[in-house]
């Protein structure tokens, strides 16, 4: 507790802190995938989290909205905190947590359902809207923010599965903020779509900044390089070096992130 | 050693060969069981098709008052006291009266004569008369079964020579069936009979139809679709979505697994055991056999819901649960209509198993003689709790009565059969092209 005020102290007086972590440690069955990670992530700014692949990024992601739980071996210890809030508390409900963290996967998974559904969804299972115009607004803002409104505004009711790779990932991420969630979760999102595409959600992700504070784990430097103010280096399962993305890429302090940027390991 | 792509080497020769020998094998495999099949349907409908058409007499009977209501008060209950016996006086005469007037010349006595119409047409025209009795007093025309030999001979089995042979036929009767279907009085019909009839007994195969089976067998698929798919659905749901991995679930997966291997006639045993001595259902009883095949369906629907739960794409549970949808709100909204052809599929699969089986309905007593319609609910017996029978069941009775007439109507009984599963069959396949999405 002594170290909580502390700690809230020591935020305000930078940029708001949004989640903090502390010797968070992840186990898959035996393997220690997760070693002692603290990290603090700023709100309102876009958050990259690279490093090479089995570095442990994804899955330190995934400890932020709790979506672990649903791996059966998977055990997560340490404290997480949104808002000083502790995520892993027993009273808390994922599903509560869920809708304030919301999440964007690496391959674009619309429902099977057509586009506004897709987008209603997240809003109706948590009573977000009182009817239907309600529901409409909300919809046509998320697609709005999504950049993505254009595109589909007529074609509303045909099914998301049918939107081109860079267009289905747009609608994951209205379908991510229709919840109005605080902390949006970015998985790889463009490992699986073109260049163009790429820009767009690029472009996009750069906008949510305004609203949302955005975690990115990517594969791409340069993505990272272009989209994220503040930038974490994985390696082996520990946090190697966190800073401004200036920093990092210009004068990383730590020798493994400085070989990582420059393509020695990875 | 040439390098010429015009030219194949001998290790590119022998795969070539090899692949060639399997597509070789595979295709004799598939025409071994063709061929298998297609003796099969062409011998069950070879003897079975003419089970559908049956041979009727048209006859008009004088229903003599004082023979069918001897006290002339047209009370059901009085006349009910008159037998079939004292209806077949009138038959024999009517028949007899027919022949003459048309100038058909026998040597055969009146008794003879009246063999050639089933035993089982005095039954026919009773009911008719306790039914409706303003009849009493007139003259009606009945359509009657002719009796299981006369039935064969237009059918092609009995011939004047096999009749010479025959206890229970005479050339002679032959002869004045074929001058009485000359005349227009007798002839062949599709049998509607076969559908809707009970069974009849050994002396009277041409009366036998599938009616009480068809109504068993469609009871005991009530009672397996509403317990086994909601249960099976139900625990493989559980145990795919929210049952923790452990030794535990461990064993109960392969236990499920081996239960669809146990041999159905087990199942049949643990019913005797289970519902009919212990719980003391009704033997023979729709409900027993539908808890029975309910048991054995079981494991088919699990495993194959199972596998239509695993085969939905881990992603969509992800894009469920991270917009903040609960366990079951995955399940229920996402995975489960996405799981539904499959689990549709699955079900009627292992309906049309269940329809099809035999064995363990013979221990718990399907297997008996039942001429009453059985009613879907009584007060006393409950629902489904009427001695009823089956149709694989009919089937095997009827295959072990010693009347050729029987083999006919056994085919038959296996081309309904066959015809209710491809109708199964088709609405699975139809239900699977209805619901299958594409993501």
């Amino acid at each position: 507790m002594e170290d909580m005020i502390h700690m809230d102290r020591a935020m305000s007086a930078q940029q708001d802190i949004k989640i903090s972590a502390k010797g968070v440690q992840v186990y898959y069955g035996d393997n220690h995938a997760i070693k002692d990670v603290d990290v603090e992530i700023e709100d309102k700014t876009v958050t990259a989290f690279i490093g090479p692949s089995g570095c442990g990024k994804s899955t330190f992601l995934r400890c932020i909205n709790r979506m672990n739980d649903t791996i059966d071996v998977a055990r997560v210890t340490g404290d997480i905190r949104i808002d000083g809030e502790d995520i892993y508390d027993p009273k808390v409900d994922p599903v509560q947590l869920r809708a304030k963290v919301g999440m964007v996967f690496q391959k674009p998974n619309p429902f099977p359902k057509s586009i506004y559904d897709n987008v209603a969804y997240g809003p109706k299972i948590h009573g977000l809207a009182r009817n239907k115009a309600d529901l409409d607004e909300i919809v046509e803002k998320s697609l709005r923010k999504a950049a993505l409104w254009n595109e589909a505004k007529d074609r509303l009711d045909s099914p998301g599965t049918g939107l081109s790779g860079g267009q289905q990932q747009r609608l994951c991420i209205a379908r991510a903020i229709a919840t109005a969630p605080e902390v949006l979760l970015m998985d790889e999102p463009c490992s699986a779509l073109d260049p163009i595409a790429t820009a767009q959600v690029e472009e996009l992700i750069d906008e949510l900044r305004q609203s949302y504070s955005v975690v990115i784990v990517t594969h791409s430097m340069q993505q990272a390089a272009r989209v994220s103010q503040r930038t974490a280096f994985f390696h082996l399962g520990n946090l190697v070096e966190y800073d401004t993305t200036d920093k990092i890429f210009t004068n990383p302090q730590d020798p493994r992130t400085e070989s990582y940027i420059s393509g020695r390991i990875g | 050693m040439t390098n010429s792509l015009l030219q194949s080497d001998a290790r590119t020769k022998k795969r070539n060969a090899a692949e060639a020998r399997f597509r070789a094998y595979g295709f004799s495999a598939i025409c071994v069981a063709m061929f298998a099949l297609v003796i099969l349907l062409t011998s069950v409908l070879l003897n079975g098709v003419s089970s559908f058409q049956q041979t009727f007499v048209t006859l008009p009977i004088e229903l003599v008052e004082e023979r069918v209501d001897k006290q002339g008060n047209r009370d059901r209950a009085e006349m009910a006291k008159t037998t079939t016996i004292g209806y077949a006086p009138l038959l024999r005469d009517a028949f007899v009266a027919e022949i003459e007037s048309l100038g058909i010349e026998t040597e055969l006595g009146a008794r003879d004569l009246a063999d050639m119409i089933s035993k089982e047409a005095a039954a026919t025209v009773r009911n008719r008369v306790l039914a409706d009795p303003t009849l009493v007093g007139q003259t009606i025309e009945f359509d009657l079964l002719a009796s299981g030999r006369i039935d064969a001979y237009f059918k092609g089995d009995v011939t004047m020579e096999s009749a010479a042979l025959d206890g229970n036929t005479s050339p002679e009767a032959l002869m004045v069936a074929q001058a009485l279907a000359d005349a227009g009085i007798m002839e062949t019909k599709f049998n509607w009979g076969f559908f809707t009839r009970p069974d009849a007994s050994v002396q009277r195969p041409e009366a036998a139809g599938l009616g009480v089976a068809i109504l068993g067998s469609i009871y005991m698929m009530l009672v397996v679709l509403f317990l086994a798919l909601p249960i099976g659905v139900a625990s493989s749901i559980y145990l795919e979505e929210f049952a923790p991995k452990n030794r535990i679930t461990d064993i109960i997966e392969v236990n499920i697994s081996n239960l669809a291997a146990v041999p159905s006639i087990v199942y049949g045993i643990l019913g005797l055991a289970i519902f009919i001595n212990f719980m003391e259902f009704n033997q023979s009883s729709p409900l027993v056999g539908g808890l029975v095949l309910t048991l054995m369906t079981l494991p088919t629907i699990i495993i194959s819901t199972r596998a239509a739960l695993k085969s939905v794409p881990p992603s969509i549970r992800d894009a469920a649960l991270g917009v903040g949808a609960s366990k079951m709100q995955s399940v229920f909204h996402h995975v489960l209509p996405l799981a539904a052809p499959g689990i549709l599929t699955g079900t009627i699969i292992g309906l049309a198993q269940a329809l099809g089986e035999t064995a363990p309905l013979l221990l718990i007593g399907m297997v008996a003689f039942v001429r009453e319609y059985p009613a879907a609910y009584t007060p006393e017996a409950g629902l489904f709790g009427e001695a009823s029978t089956a149709l694989p069941v009919q089937v095997f009775n009827w295959t072990q009565r010693s009347d050729p007439a029987f083999v006919e109507r056994a085919s038959g009984a296996i081309i309904t059969l066959l015809v209710f599963l491809l109708i199964m069959n088709a609405v699975a396949i139809y239900l699977r092209r209805r619901f299958e999405r594409r993501w």
